[in-house]
């Protein structure tokens, strides 16, 4: 990265648009697209977990974005800062054969191919149902977290550019 | 001596939800049981009132690992009902795809799910920590399966380009050169994994299993053949039912196939590599020579070895399609549905899957059959877990899990794909 370039992010919206809450992630990733900043991209998951280490490949700042199962209550919103700690793997369904998002999290940090920073915003679902929309608790989830990740994204840069101007 | 019980309560790195149960009394394996819990899914009775254009799509979802099989069984038994024969550019794509399915899935099993036991860690995370090359290698060969599977299925979850007749939409060949240079060096990396693999500890352990596969004039198997075994056998896929039974057991959700007059026998690359060795290249037998494997392997764990060698076949296979690609005239034959049934075999990366379909005259399912190569495998995975457990009875308990894991990791058991064949019996009083 070139001093005074903002560090390249990309948002990963991980899960299933035709099974109900399941496409949260995908929902925040279509919000992100028409007010993507620059330097940020985004990416859809909805196969194979192991093309994220692929994915992510030259950015510096990954954020990812899941629904989970419901525990507590519908459309609350979990951050997790994966660098430096794991995902709760409770949090997650465990996947069998193939690997799942905390499985291929944990397989990068192992080979050493994590991005600088990486973090996750996992969303409660409430229905998982085929053919099924976004509950109203996960749209209101995904418009707030949407914001969130600007906002997040906004102060990373700033910080960088302010980091930057010191180096100048 | 006092009798024990071991239990493995849920197997890891299988597909699926299994347990594992042991019984050894006065020093002797009494018991074992493989049972699968994981829930029933009925893809039988969910075919039935489909029509025969919704068949690839609902079969692929059986199985997120092997869809294609799913699809290949499933678009050759529609077929062979309605007499269709597809162009042979048609059926060289078929094969194509198959063999993405083959590299990803295999490299996946070899290198995420297996190496580990040999290695001795717990899981594929803590081993690339200290395989870091190896472990980047599969990843590598998955994602060039994975390629080749999008380009001619369109996704490489569920494809959703095969149809009855052909492909809605077939590549040119602008699109399968880059396709080319990925496989050549994916072909490379098999070969590492292959000489990698074949520096593993295998236990002594040797089974005489019963083996079956397809068999073909003069293809490795992969769409088509006959069934055959090492006792004899040698049928038509629309007999399997005459020769192989499904039974129920109490103890788990899959049916256990067998054999009427024999019992139980083996599917899956160990079968085909010993069934069909003289249809592979002369490049891929020496290879073979080259790490030890015997024309007829008779230890399972070194079946790790077996789909090493099949990544590099299909790998080799893959580039031999391309080159010989010429684009057909036509994407696929019209289909015309008529009254009958039709019957498939063909080669999953575990072993043969057998597909069945009877229809009415406007081509709606009135009934279905499919049995997966775990089902088949299953009296086998037992059968070798309660030799593996009498050679270990003097290791430690939780050695002895390890290697009764191990042991069915040997066969790649997909258990979700097993488990779609529980009878619902209700009884009204």
């Amino acid at each position: 990265m070139n001093e005074g370039e903002v560090p390249r992010a990309l948002v990963i919206g991980v899960g299933n648009p035709d099974r109900g809450d399941d496409g949260v992630g995908p929902a925040i990733a279509h919000r992100l697209r028409t007010r993507a900043p620059s330097g940020m991209s985004i990416f859809e998951l909805g196969g194979d977990a192991l093309a994220l280490i692929e994915a992510w490949e030259g950015f510096s700042i990954v954020i990812l974005v899941d629904a989970i199962e419901p525990t507590t209550k519908p459309g609350e919103i979990y951050r997790f800062d994966l660098r430096d700690s794991q995902l709760p793997i409770t949090a997650m369904p465990q996947s069998s054969h193939a690997f799942g998002l905390a499985e291929t999290i944990e397989l990068a940090r192992s080979l050493g191919r994590l991005p600088q920073a990486l973090i996750a915003y996992l969303i409660e679902g409430e229905r998982f149902e085929t053919g099924t929309p976004l509950s109203p608790a996960s749209e209101r989830a995904a418009d707030l977290v949407a914001d969130k990740i600007l906002a997040e994204l906004a102060t990373i840069n700033k910080a960088f550019r302010a980091g930057a101007g010191r180096h100048a | 001596m006092a009798s024990r019980s071991i239990k493995v309560d849920y197997i890891a790195r299988v597909e699926g939800e299994s347990s594992l149960a042991l019984d050894i009394r006065n020093g002797v394996v009494d018991a074992v049981r493989l049972s699968i819990f994981e829930p029933p899914r009925f893809f039988e009775a969910l075919l039935r009132g489909r029509g025969f254009g919704e068949v690839l799509d609902i079969v692929a979802r059986i199985c997120g690992i092997c869809p294609i099989a799913y699809q290949m069984s499933g678009v050759h038994a529609i077929e062979d009902a309605f007499g269709i024969e597809v162009d042979p550019p048609i059926r060289a794509l078929r094969r194509l795809f198959y063999c993405g399915e083959w590299i990803q899935s295999h490299s996946l099993h070899i290198v995420m799910l297996h190496a580990p036991d040999f290695l001795g860690y717990p899981d594929a995370i803590a081993m690339a920590r200290d395989h870091g090359a190896a472990v980047e290698r599969a990843l590598a060969l998955k994602k060039t399966g994975n390629e080749l599977i999008r380009l001619l299925g369109g996704r490489e979850i569920h494809p959703i380009n095969a149809r009855v007749g052909g492909f809605y939409r077939v590549p040119s060949r602008a699109e399968l050169d880059p396709m080319a240079e990925s496989l050549k060096r994916a072909r490379d990396r098999a070969i590492d994994m292959l000489r990698w693999a074949a520096s593993f500890p295998f236990p002594e352990f040797v089974r005489e299993y019963e083996l079956v596969a397809l068999r073909h004039p003069d293809e490795y198997p992969m769409n088509a053949g006959r069934i055959v075994s090492s006792a004899g056998l040698d049928i038509a896929a629309r007999d399997y039912e005459k020769e192989f039974i499904e039974l129920q057991v109490p103890h788990s959700t899959a049916l256990h196939s067998a054999l009427k007059r024999r019992g139980a026998y083996l599917v899956g690359p160990m079968a085909r590599y010993a069934l069909n060795r003289d249809r592979l290249p002369a490049e891929i037998r020496a290879l073979a020579d080259e790490v030890g494997l015997e024309p007829r392997c008779r230890n399972p764990f070194r079946s790790i070895l077996v789909r090493a060698l099949e990544v590099t076949y299909a790998c080799d296979e893959a580039l031999r399609l391309i080159a010989t690609y010429e684009p057909p005239a036509r994407a696929f034959i019209p289909a015309e549905p008529r009254a009958g049934v039709g019957y498939a075999c063909t080669e999953a990366p575990r072993g043969i899957l057998y597909h069945c379909y009877r229809f009415d005259e406007e081509g709606t399912i009135l009934d279905a059959r499919l049995v997966p190569p775990t089902a088949q495998n299953q009296a086998v995975i037992e059968e070798d877990l309660q030799q593996v457990a009498t050679a270990g009875l003097d290791l430690p308990v939780d050695d002895l899990k390890a290697r009764c894991e191990q042991s069915i990791r040997n066969h790649d058991p997909c258990i979700s794909c097993a488990a779609h064949f529980l009878q619902l019996n209700v009884h009204r009083i």
